[in-house]
């Protein structure tokens, strides 16, 4: 098809990239000139052009959609909205030329190969320092170099297992490296996400295009990473160390540690004994050999290195300097990425390798050095100021859009301590058509590459990250700007095999991952996911309930509930006391619709979403696709619209929620594997029905209710109805209610099955040490098991009957005393939390 | 002269600490005027670990850790040195100050490349221009850089208040300049501080102080806990220290145990517990001269060695 359809395309016929202006002052990706496309593009043109405006409209909407069912998002730091954003893709990848990628890959590997003989010689022998060729303030002055890491020990002196350089195109067209990556670069994640969506959405043109696959570049990130392993070679412990869900690109983590089969991590997951790194299990401390961090250098360890940083392990360092742990990056590399070694690198590489840099870096001039020093002052309306050493110390400043007090300030900062600043080039950055309503507007672009050690060479991954300024006037572009990304296919002379990435999308690439590995926090917080799962269920229920008896017509039956409801609810604490006596319609209204909408209010339906929305964010990596897209519906669903009738909406919202818990149960039981995981989950889920149904059924016998009303609407909340009516053919009786709510184990909405189940869960709960002995859990289960099997149905009829009411409630009180026990004994047993400090 | 020296800090948890990993910089540094006969380091409880290395900066570190509840942590150490005069350049003989100042200055190699990692800011110790201005009564047009450096010295003693209670670890810089009060720590930060401003390279010192002086001496200040002053460097001089808190050049009453670029480096004891209570701390430091009976210390069976 390549020669088909390459000589078609004029601009009468295509109608999509026809409309396209370039911009003329810089170099554009796809077109030579306006309405001339570049040779590469043209097969890509005439395949987007066929399918039209309509299907691509329907095609980016499908893209859309799997953006959100993925959950893929970006945080962004201090964004008032809340802390995720979706991420944004474009729909038009950026193409590059088979032999125009020989030459970056080459360039590129190179730039690896030289950073990290620079930070072998940084944090080994400083030859570079004592000859000359790299200036004290660069390393000295610079807060990324670790004086505690120096001398470390870093397996086959290898500090860069993954670099990330940031390329930009010249108008001339020739690529320039804008900067570097080197102590934990992200984004490569968010790469592999953009390319499973693009190949979904536009499969024939992907196919078509001979595009290269990222796929191999993964495994030999993860089998390069495993190989680092100290012990344990045959099967490494490797984990991703995160700084958890507030980072901005948590997602990646996520996604990255799932995509490789490695277990995602935090700091407070691991600790060091015997200068070895262990990972706090259920099942005890096991052993890590490899930490894959995206924790900053200076932040991973309170000990050694920065004493306020909570994110890291005490005694990492020492663990890395026995030898007993592989670190990538190893700590300390991100010295390198300050720009003032960009004004170094040329006669480096000539140093270190004997031939020229490849990929030249975008024109930097240190100030640290007279000349150069001058030069910036002379041209500061040219270029841009940035901090030279400290990355992070000032926003860079552009000389020409200064008034004339900044420029005076910025002057007088650079002549203070002129080895703090570099000026560099301003770089008109290239553009790339971007699919914007409905048609196509040029946007700058930069590109971030990525090298991956193997051995002692460097793999280039063959794609990368676009990133797209969010205006065409805007020449920054920054993901937390407010910027969308693309996908980047890099173009093969030859067909290229499929790989088996684009059908297992999303799962990992087939490695046993180690049964123990469920981190004591990840237990914690998947019990506390049933717990809520549960809890909402419950409440939206008791919730329907009510509304349905609001909006039916007022039959004397509904009007009778209803006012019992209310009592009810005000028993349950759902509703305040003074209720109690009674409410009008106008306030109950008010009262359930908060109930439903308040995020302020606790126990309310989006409260409740919230929470399960954290929690899940916290354990994303626990989950499949299916069910993250599940739990998304779940959020999307339960954002508030304006309607005109209020309860009505509430009661369709509250119906669409509860098919989607539905889905996420039906998920839980029919696609998780019964190990840990589950376990604590299903725990929290039997735990919460339990002490719900006994909430619900002690406020309901409690005195001054009327119980006999209230039966038919305790059947609905506790979704046993249906069972009810077939089974005894009658109005609701009380004995009968308890029979079926209380004591039938084949009921899966009983507390005895409820009970039953918690206990053959707890019986495979994990052990500590002596397995003849029970966890207290276990026992205190086994006692209210027994219990309850005591108190047979004649005795509760007979309770019930006599109107004894209150010995059922005691009965009632008791086992939710124990259940409360039992969610303490585990809390504390599993999950208990400790916090270190520096002294 | 040989001194022995004990060295006591005990940490009081109120609540038990499981696990806790230690850095300890506490043996004296052999120098061409300092030996080190002996060092010995107690630890209760029993440590699970403690391994020996070198800093950066050259100073023995002691990594530990103690597994198993605890609410108590005693670290006593016990080293020997003994001291022999220094040689004190003539300060009317040194460099100008500015000759030191421009040939740290650019690329630099061997000793002075050692000397440019004093120069730079350090977490702790941030130059200002307002460092650089104390200093200029001082630091006069071509002063040698000792005489320079010695009135400096005299006028922190005399424009600064000892005061333990003035100020604590947490204590910034900024502020001590500000209240005119601090401790040894302080003192020897601020002086740093003033040398860096001015483009001089200054390192921190940490070590004790002979605290019962010789009949007839002073009784010098910071007795009763380690203490730290500061080290300048001059071309061809090398390192010359200078006491801040006492407005003397140390000779024979200090003793070094760690070099750094600030307190930060060389802290004696830090570390992290596992654990959610608070701390206190004591630290109790005794330093006596010891008769010379034992001329052991010229043999080959010098002993640094950690006994744990």
């Amino acid at each position: 098809m390549n020669n088909t359809s390459t000589s078609g395309i004029t601009p009468t016929t295509t109608k999509i990239f026809g409309g396209y202006r370039a911009a003329t002052d810089v170099y554009d990706e796809s077109a030579l000139a306006p309405g001339n496309s570049r040779p590469h593009w043209r097969d890509f043109i005439s395949s987007f052009e066929k399918l039209g405006r309509e299907e691509l409209a329907v095609r980016w909407e499908n893209g859309r959609r799997i953006i959100r069912e993925h959950g893929v998002t970006y945080n962004v730091y201090g964004d008032p909205q809340g802390l995720e954003r979706p991420w944004e893709l474009d729909m038009v990848p950026l193409l590059i030329a088979p032999d125009e990628w020989r030459s970056l890959e080459v360039g590129l590997a190179q730039r690896a190969k030289l950073f990290n003989l620079i930070l072998t010689d940084l944090y080994g022998p400083q030859r570079l320092l004592r000859d000359g060729l790299i200036p004290p303030a660069l390393v000295f002055a610079n807060p990324g170099f670790l004086r505690s890491c120096h001398g470390l020990r870093v397996p086959g002196e290898i500090h860069l297992h993954l670099h990330a350089v940031d390329l930009a195109r010249a108008p001339n067209g020739q690529w320039w490296a804008l900067g570097d990556r080197t102590q934990s670069p992200s984004g490569n994640g968010y790469a592999l996400e953009n390319r499973i969506v693009l190949s979904r959405i536009l499969p024939d043109e992907f196919r078509d295009s001979q595009v290269k696959r990222l796929a191999s570049f993964f495994r030999i990130l993860r089998d390069s990473l495993r190989q680092l392993a100290p012990q344990n070679t045959d099967n490494p412990n490797v984990v991703l160390l995160t700084p958890g869900p507030h980072n901005e690109t948590y997602f990646e983590h996520a996604y990255l540690a799932r995509y490789l089969g490695f277990t995602l991590v935090e700091g407070g997951d691991l600790t060091v004994r015997d200068r070895r790194v262990f990972l706090k299990t259920l099942e005890g401390l096991q052993p890590v050999d490899v930490i894959f961090r995206r924790v900053d250098d200076s932040f991973c360890d309170p000990l050694e290195l920065r004493g306020d940083s909570f994110l890291g392990v005490p005694g990492l360092v020492e663990a890395a300097r026995a030898g007993n742990v592989a670190i990538a990056n190893a700590l300390g590399s991100g010295v390198i990425e300050s720009p003032a070694f960009l004004a170094f690198l040329p006669s480096l590489c000539r140093h270190l390798l004997g031939e020229e840099l490849k990929l030249p870096s975008v024109a930097t001039w240190w100030c640290g050095h007279a000349k150069e020093h001058k030069y910036v002052l002379d041209h500061l309306d040219d270029i841009v100021v940035k901090s030279g050493i400290a990355t992070q110390a000032r926003k860079s400043s552009f000389g020409g859009r200064l008034s004339n007090l900044e420029r005076e300030d910025l002057i007088a900062a650079i002549c203070a301590r002129p080895f703090e600043f570099v000026g560099q080039e301003q770089v008109a950055l290239s553009t790339a058509p971007v699919w914007l309503n409905e048609k196509l507007e040029p946007r700058r672009i930069s590109l971030r590459a990525y090298i991956a050690a193997q051995g002692d060479t460097f793999s280039v991954m063959p794609g990368g990250l676009v990133r797209v300024s969010p205006a065409a006037s805007d020449p920054i572009v920054s993901m937390q700007s407010g910027g969308g990304s693309k996908d980047t296919w890099v173009l093969s002379d030859s067909p290229v095999a499929p790989v088996s990435l684009l059908t297992a999308a999303g799962q990992p690439l087939s490695f046993p991952r180690l049964a123990a590995e469920l981190p004591s926090r990840v237990a914690d917080n998947l019990y506390w996911l049933g717990r809520y799962v549960e809890r909402l269920e419950n409440r939206m229920r008791v919730l329907r309930c009510v509304i349905a008896r609001m909006t039916d017509e007022a039959t004397s039956e509904n009007t009778s509930e209803l006012a019992e409801l209310v009592q009810l609810l005000v028993r349950l604490e759902i509703l305040h006391k003074r209720f109690f006596g009674g409410v009008s319609a106008t306030e109950l209204q008010h009262e359930i619709l908060a109930l439903v909408y308040d995020s302020e209010r606790v126990g309310s339906v989006r409260e409740l979403g919230l929470r399960i929305r954290h929690i899940t964010s916290v354990a994303r990596d626990r989950f499949s696709v299916d069910t993250w897209s599940i739990l998304n519906q779940l959020q999307s669903d339960s954002r508030t619209r304006p309607g005109r009738i209020p309860l009505a909406n509430a009661l369709s919202l509250i119906n669409t929620l509860i098919m989607d818990l539905a889905a996420f149960s039906g998920m839980e039981m029919e696609n998780m594997t019964r190990g840990h995981s589950w376990r604590f989950l299903d725990f929290g889920r039997r735990l919460e029905r339990g002490s719900n149904l006994i909430n619900l059924l002690s406020s309901a016998l409690a005195p001054k209710i009327n119980t006999p009303v209230l039966l038919e609407p305790l059947l609905e909340i506790a979704d046993s109805s249906m069972t009810y009516r077939r089974r005894y053919l009658a109005q609701p009786q009380l004995p009968s209610v308890l029979e079926l709510l209380v004591l039938d184990k084949g009921n899966p909405r009983s507390l005895a099955y409820q009970l039953t189940a918690l206990t053959e869960l707890a019986a495979n709960l994990p052990h500590y040490g002596n397995d003849s002995i029970q966890n207290p859990e276990e026992q205190r289960l086994d006692r209210l098991t027994a219990h309850l099997l005591r108190c047979s149905i004649p005795d509760l009829s007979r309770l019930a009957a006599n109107e004894q009411k209150e010995t059922i409630a005691q009965w009632l009180g008791e086992w939710s005393t124990g259940l409360t026990a039992v969610s303490n004994e585990l809390s504390h047993h599993y999950f208990s939390l400790t916090i270190s400090r520096v002294s | 002269m040989t001194y022995k020296i004990n060295h006591t800090t005990t940490y009081d948890y109120t609540e038990s600490v499981s696990l806790s990993h230690h850095l300890l910089r506490l043996a004296p540094r052999d120098l061409p005027h300092q030996r080190c006969l002996n060092h010995n380091v107690e630890v209760a409880p029993q440590p699970a670990i403690s391994e020996r290395h070198f800093d950066y900066f050259g100073n023995a570190v002691t990594f530990l850790t103690i597994e198993g509840a605890h609410k108590k942590l005693v670290v006593t150490s016990e080293s020997q040195v003994s001291v022999t005069p220094r040689a004190t350049p003539a300060p009317a003989e040194t460099l100008a100050w500015e000759n030191v100042r421009t040939s740290s200055r650019g690329r630099q190699m061997g000793q002075s490349l050692e000397a440019n990692e004093f120069i730079f800011d350090s977490p702790l110790v941030k130059t200002a221009a307002e460092y650089a201005d104390y200093a200029a009564p001082s630091f006069t047009k071509n002063r040698p850089i000792l005489e320079a450096a010695l009135d400096l010295t005299g006028r922190i003693y005399a424009d600064f208040k000892f005061d333990p209670k003035a100020t604590t670890i947490a204590t910034s810089l900024e502020e001590v300049f500000k209240s005119r009060r601090g401790v040894c720590q302080d003192f020897a930060q601020l002086e740093i501080a003033c040398f860096r401003s001015l483009g001089l390279p200054a390192r921190y010192v940490s070590g004790y102080l002979e605290t019962d002086p010789p009949f007839g001496s002073v009784r010098l200040i910071g007795a009763d806990a380690s203490h730290a002053w500061v080290s300048f460097y001059c071309h061809g001089l090398g390192w010359i220290d200078l006491d801040p808190t006492n407005n003397i050049m140390p000779t024979m009453r200090h003793f070094a145990v760690a070099y750094g670029r600030d307190y930060n480096d060389v802290s004696p004891i830090r570390g992290v517990t596992l654990g959610t209570g608070e701390h206190t701390l004591k630290v109790a430091v005794d330093v006596a001269a010891i008769a010379e009976t034992a001329k052991g210390q010229g043999n080959a069976s010098i002993s640094t060695a950690t006994n744990l």
